[in-house]
Order: C-alpha cells, then structure tokens, then sequence
C-alpha cells in the first residue's frame, strides 16, 4: 500500500474522534543509491514527461485518467475522486472490534502507527490502554487517493498500530495445494516433533541480519576509504571565467605573485 | 515448473528435508489509472530527468552512487554490486522453532503457499504439517530467492504449509521512536472505554467487506464516460473529542451502543 | 545500565545506551561522544545557532548504517527550537541547535556529524561566509591542500580579505572567508569562488581543478567552489567525523599550515577529539572571526 509520507486525520469509534497522522512503521532495509548521470554525477529524478511537447510536466499538470479503451482515457481529478467515498478520506472510522487472535495473518499488508496529533494525546492513549487490555483490534476503513483499505488498528506496547489488509477476495484460494496422498507415518511425525523441540528458541529476528546488505556496506566502506567520492556540479554552469573586473584584479594579483616567489 | 510456481527450494532442519514449490497467496486487482497531461489529456511517461541539463537521461547513461554527504557520492558500478549478490542455493534452512505468538505481526511481509515438490516428498510434507500444527510452532528460516536473502516463518495451516516472509529487526522502527507521552487515564475512563469496546466486538468476518470504493469508482468512471455530470462532495471532517469532554463522550458513546 | 538521566537547564532527559562503541577501533563510546560535545559547547555552540541543522546519525556506530535528517525528529522535545525551511522546493520543519540541552538531544540521537547551511534560517539566501572546500584527489593528501590553502590566502589577502581554515575532518581542508554583511548573496559568492578556483587552475595546473570530474582530480586538489550554495551544508566546526578515528573538524592557524607538524605526514595536520577539548580551552575559538567580521567582495 501506499499511505506516502505522512497522512493526517481523523480516527473515530462510537462518538469518540482522535485527531491523528500516520507515520512508517518499516523502513526500507535496502540501502538505497541515487542514480546519477555518468557524464557529471548530476542526480536524476524520477519525473513525467510529455513525449509529444518532449518537456517536465509539474505536478500540478497532471491529472489521473483512466483507459477506457486503447489510447483513450477518461480523466479523474482528485476533488471527484474524495467524493467517491467523502466520509472515509480524511477519517479512520472505526466500526467494529474484533479479536486480534482470530485475524489469519495471511490477511496483514503493511504495518503503520498512528500517532496523536495536539490535542488528541489523551484519547488516544485511552483507546491504546483500553485495546490492549481488552485484546481488541479496530476495524476500519479508509480511502486514500484512489484507493480504499481495510485497515486493522491495534494496540502495542502504548502505540497504535495500524494494518493495511488485504480484502477477503484477494487471498487466493489454496485448493490444489495440499497433497493429494501425504501419508503420514506416526514414526516420523514423532522424529520431526522431536527435533522441533529440540530447537525451540524465543522469537529474536535481530539474530539474523540481510547478507547481502552488511556485503553491499562492506564494499561501501572499502570504497569509500580509497576514493574520494564525485560531486555533482552546482546548478547551472556558467559559462566563462567570471565577472570580468574580477578576473582582471585576480590575474594581476596572479602574475604578481609569481615574480615574486 | 507448473503453473503459479514462483520458485522451487526445499525446507531443511535436522535430517528433515522437504522439497517444495512456492504459490503466491494473494493476488491484488485494482483500477490502474495513468497520468495525463491537463492541457491535452497525452498520455506522460515516467522519464529520470537530469537536474542540471533538466533532459531525460538514457539507461545507459545513468549510473548508481550512494550519497554519502548531500550532493557527494560513492559510485558503484554493476559488476561491483553482482559481487554482493548472496550465494544461490535452493535450502530453506530453518534455524530454530518459536511459538507461534511470539510473533508480532509488524514483522509479517509477504505469504507465500508451499506445495510438495513432487508425490514423493507428499509425506514428508503432510508429516511436517502435522508436527508444526500439533505443537503450535513456526520455523525461523532464511534463504535466497532471485539474488536476495529472505528470512521466514514456515508454518502449518490446515493441511498446507505456507511460508511469510520476516522483515529484518532493522527494518522495523521501534515504538521509543514515537517518544509517546503516557498521559494519565482515570480507572473510571478505562472501565467506560472498555465496556464499550466490549458492546462494538465482532468475530472477526473478513468476507463481509468488499472493496465498494473500487465498485463506486467504477461508477464514477462510467459515468464520466457517458458525458455526465459528476457531483463534488467534500470530505467530512470529524471535530476532535477534547480531552476534558472524554468521558462523557464514552459515557454518550455506551449508551447508544446499548 | 545504560539509561542515565541529565538534568541541564532545569531540562530532564534520558539519555541512552551511554558505554556503546560508536568509534569501535578507538573504544570511543557514545557516552564519550556526549561528554566531548560538552565540553565543546561554548564554541561550537555559536557557529550552529539558528542554522538549519542536518543530522548525519550513526546510531550503531561508524562502521554501521547512518541516515541523514534533513527534517527534524517529528518527536523533538518542546525545547528544542526549529525553523520552517524550504529544501529544494519542499517545506520542512528543521532543528535550530541554538541551546546546551539541543546539543546534547542530537547527540543523543547519535548525530555524530553536525551540518549547516553557510546561512541562517532567518536569511536563507544570505550566506554569511564564503567557503572555498580543498578536496585532495587520488593520490593527493592534505598536505596538497595546505599548499593550495597557502597560495589562496595570499591571493585573499591581497584582495583585502582575511580568510580562516580548518581541517574538514576527513581529508582535505576548509577555507572561510566572512562576510556578515546584508547584501551578499549566494550568486555572488559562487561567481567570485569560482573565478578564484579557475584562476588558480590556470596558474597552477599539476596542483590545482577546478572542475568535478574525478579524472581531472588525480594527484590534484580540487577547489570545490559549488558549496557556496543556499541548498549546500557544510560540516560545522568543531564537529566530530565519522570516520574510522574520531577526528574533529578544527580551525588552524596559518602558521601551522606553514610548518606542518608530522614530518610529512598527512595526519599530521589532523585534530582529533582530545587534543580538540584541550586546544579549544587553551586558545578560544579561533574561528570566532568568521561570524562577526564585516567583508564585501570587491570586483564584482
């Protein structure tokens, strides 16, 4: 999903309404690299383009559309595409509770918290204390640009969590999966619960880091020792050497100090 | 490989060895929609744009560097990057077992379906199934699929398996990050609020939501197709409970859910 | 263990995972990271003061990921001050380490490095400085730049300008020339840095570029003229580097530019943190001048 940056609103249960905006829960753990122009290690950015005027469109240019038929779009602006479901684009209305323990987690997107804009503190540290002692989760839906979620609000250690999750005709069924004919023989079954005991451990992800990252860091590091990173030019080059009294004053002072050295 | 096969591996631990196919678990259909120019509706592309010449810049030209003060870079070439690229191998290796509960969901990405690679490894899958489930456990495993490394929870459900991919710890942004205040709540605000909860509770029945934005959308879009006239509505926006009001809305809120 | 809680300015805050190596080849911990920006408060603490501040965090130390913080932390404490700023067209909310008690927060957020802009938020697009960053190339070391920070102070002096170096911290060197006057505007103070960094390329070739590419720079030092810049932050001085020790971005005098200490070798000219604490006590900041003397930039 895509709840960019950072969305602010409402989160409301029954007649209770906490002023709140979203933040990222997860970070990317890739390490992230620009891409520049080989020729001056310009940055490039991602940007639209018009090919038929060949020109950057700005943002405020450009408008949604959608295909109807080969080449042919009707476009969406984004005040229409609000009113398509008004009562959920700026509020998270809550509507039922639920057990978190019965959500087949097949069912979870991504993950965000919420946290409380001014004034909201107190209402929602109470909807936080009152779900987590109830072990309760929010259920909610919001519309943001030109989609709607199912989101699962939850408590977690004071903090509103809150799940994107995937509608119940998304999950794909998983007929045709299971063997046909697994027999199962009760002697290996009792091996295998064996070895499993045997390697019970508490849940700690931080054991495991991404090898590849700590590869790509290393060879940054290694880099990075050797070679002086490049530079990208400063805006626009001017073209000659500088204001011409400037360049006068300065090859004098120049040759001056030259003879005299 | 058959049909919806997205890779082949096969889980190990102790002298468990189970070969197994991975299926994808959920397929996301959404409007597309495409961005057009206002003025004359033209399709745009996406372009990478250099931000001194303000040109498009061709694949081949562009090249990757890792910023390592504003506007300074590392450049790393491809072949430089390749070097990095995990070893392949096709063992799901699971490193140890953990309750299921332990688990917090944050750290759930992507679900995949395992099936058994072929009918000889049937057995060993339903076998692996039923330990999993009757001692209520995961697999913590990790391995590498198209040139990166994964770690997972391999778990039973049903008579299937079904492997999640784990966000690494790092990935995740802790909660002391937030640097919440923990304001004061009455025992009085916490027993409404509670009640309250209690009175809106459901068992949880994912099928009774559809996607109906996506449906009155589609509308939308139909209805621009035909040359009608679209009606604006504005957003609502909820005026905040305040805090000193707290209680009375929950009171209000209890008795209308009664 | 590893929580301890300050109070500084009548201001209470914990601070965290204090004994944790942030310089692991030196033991150089975080809770000695605190101590040195400390100490360091009273000079340092003017050149960041209502500048918009960069965090360049290094939360598991130098050898580990950092990110940059352009923006400053959503949760900052209330006293922490801040300033609206505009960052390549886009608005954000930036930290002003303009007290004690802000220091020591970024620090504690492992902010190892300080940036700043060559303005100040309440006049962005006027620098009170104009920069000239010696940057050594492949096989160039700072004793390059010291050569090349000679020639350009005496070209400086004979224009009428006083100019103050320090080391970058990492390889090359910082010249500043201050201008603390209302009309100097970044246009300005790029065209004059440039025209001196092509003119020096002239008359100097084997030693100096001017220019970017990295081919160009081999064996030379590259006078980076394109800091000047209202978008551009420069390592603040007295800050720490995250390099592999923990060196200082620190002011010199000419004189030790003349006669580098260290026979030739480059780290001599290095300062590292506490030698830092001990020079700043004995000489004051040296580079006080830098944000009080009144210069124009003549020939424009």
């Amino acid at each position: 999903m895509a709840v960019q940056g950072m969305w602010s609103g409402t989160i409301s249960f029954s007649l209770v309404a906490i002023p709140v905006h979203v933040v990222k829960a997860v970070k990317p753990g890739r390490i992230t690299f620009r891409t520049l122009h080989s020729k001056d290690y310009s940055p490039l950015a991602r940007r639209m383009f018009c090919p038929k005027q060949g020109e950057i469109v700005p943002p405020d240019e450009i408008v949604r559309g959608y295909e109807i038929s080969p080449d042919k779009f009707i476009p969406v602006t984004d005040e229409e595409l609000e009113s398509v479901s008004p009562e959920r684009s700026r509020t998270i209305e809550i509507i039922e509770f639920i057990d978190m323990n019965e959500v087949d987690p097949i069912y979870f997107d991504h993950p965000y918290y919420l946290v409380p804009s001014k004034g909201g503190e107190k209402a929602y540290r109470l909807l936080a204390l009152v779900m987590s002692r109830t072990n309760r989760a929010g259920l909610a839906r919001f519309v943001l640009a030109e989609r709607e979620y199912l989101v699962a609000v939850k408590s977690s250690e004071g903090a509103l969590t809150l799940f994107t999750l995937h509608y119940s005709e998304e999950v794909l069924s998983d007929d045709g999966i299971a063997p046909k004919e697994g027999k199962i023989e009760a002697k290996e079954k009792s091996r295998m619960e064996k070895n499993i005991e045997n390697m019970m451990a508490d849940f700690d992800p931080g054991k495991y880091a991404d090898e590849r990252r700590g590869k790509v860091m290393e060879l940054l590091k290694k880099k990075m020792k050797e070679n002086v990173p490049v530079e990208a030019p400063a805006g626009e080059e001017e073209e000659g050497e500088g204001p011409p009294d400037l360049v006068a004053a300065l090859e004098d002072i120049m040759r001056d100090m030259k003879k005299n050295r | 490989m058959t049909r919806g096969t997205i890779w082949k591996g096969y889980i190990h631990f102790g002298d468990t060895d189970v070969p197994v196919k991975l299926h994808a678990a959920i397929k996301e259909e959404r409007i597309q929609f495409h961005l057009l120019h206002r003025s004359d509706h033209e399709k745009l592309h996406q372009q990478m744009i250099c931000a001194n010449e303000k040109t498009p810049v061709p694949p081949e030209a562009q090249i990757k560097g890792f910023e390592v003060e504003e506007g300074k870079y590392i450049i790393v070439d491809p072949a430089e990057m390749e070097q990095t690229t995990p070893e392949s191998s096709r063992m799901i290796e699971v490193h140890e077992f953990v309750k299921t509960e332990q688990i917090d969901p944050i750290f759930l990405d992507r679900v995949y379906y395992l099936a058994p690679d072929s009918d000889i490894s049937a057995s060993g899958y339903s076998e692996l199934v039923g330990a999993l489930r009757e001692t209520g456990v995961e697999g913590i495993c990790t391995w590498t699929m198209r040139k990166r490394s994964y770690l997972g929870a391999l778990k039973a459900s049903g008579k299937i398996l079904r492997l999640n991919t784990l966000r690494y710890a790092d990935e995740v942004i802790s909660i002391k990050a937030l640097e919440l205040q923990e304001i004061p709540v009455s025992e009085k605000e916490l027993k409404i609020g509670s009640d309250l909860i209690n009175q809106l509770t459901v068992p949880f029945q994912p099928q009774k939501f559809e996607n109906e934005h996506q449906k009155r959308l589609q509308k939308l879009i139909e209805k621009k197709a035909h040359g009608e006239k679209v009606v604006l509505l504005r957003p609502r926006i909820l005026q905040p409970t305040a805090s000193d009001q707290l209680l009375q809305v929950l009171e209000a809120s209890l008795k209308k859910a009664a | 263990m590893s929580r301890k809680v300050v109070e500084i300015a009548g201001r209470r805050f914990a601070l965290s995972n204090l004994e944790k190596e942030l310089y692991p080849s030196h033991g150089f911990t975080k809770g000695q990271v605190l101590e040195y920006y400390r100490r360091m408060t009273e000079f340092i603490l003017p050149h960041l003061k209502d500048r918009a501040l960069t965090l360049k965090r290094y939360p598991d130390g130098v050898e580990k990921d950092f990110f940059f913080e352009k923006r400053c932390p959503l949760h900052h404490p209330p006293w922490v001050e801040t300033a609206e700023v505009f960052h390549k067209g886009e608005r954000m909310t930036a930290c002003l380490v303009n007290n004690p008690e802000t220091l020591l927060w970024v620090e504690n957020l492992a902010s190892l490095e300080l940036h700043v802009p060559l303005a100040r938020t309440s006049s962005p697009e006027t620098p009170d400085a104009m920069v000239f960053d010696l940057d050594p190339g492949e096989q160039a070391t700072i004793l390059d730049c010291a050569r090349v920070a000679l020639i350009l102070r005496e070209l400086l002096t004979r224009l009428e300008l006083a100019s103050y170096p320090k080391t970058s911290g990492q390889k090359g060197l910082h010249v500043f020339v201050p201008l603390n006057f209302q009309g100097a505007t970044f246009d300005d103070t790029k065209k004059f840095s440039k025209a001196v960094a092509v003119i020096m390329q002239k008359n100097y070739p084997d030693l100096v570029t001017a220019k970017m590419a990295k081919e160009q720079r081999k064996g030379k030092v590259f006078i980076n003229w394109s800091q000047n810049d209202a978008s551009k932050t420069m390592i603040c001085v007295y800050s720490l580097r995250a390099r592999e020790k923990p060196f200082v971005s620190f002011p010199l005098e000419w004189g030790e530019l003349e006669h580098p200490a260290g026979q030739g070798n480059p780290e001599g000219l290095q300062v590292m943190y506490s030698e830092a604490v001990s020079r700043a006590e004995k000489m004051g900041d040296l580079f006080r001048e830098v944000l009080v003397k009144k210069q124009k930039l003549p020939h424009l």
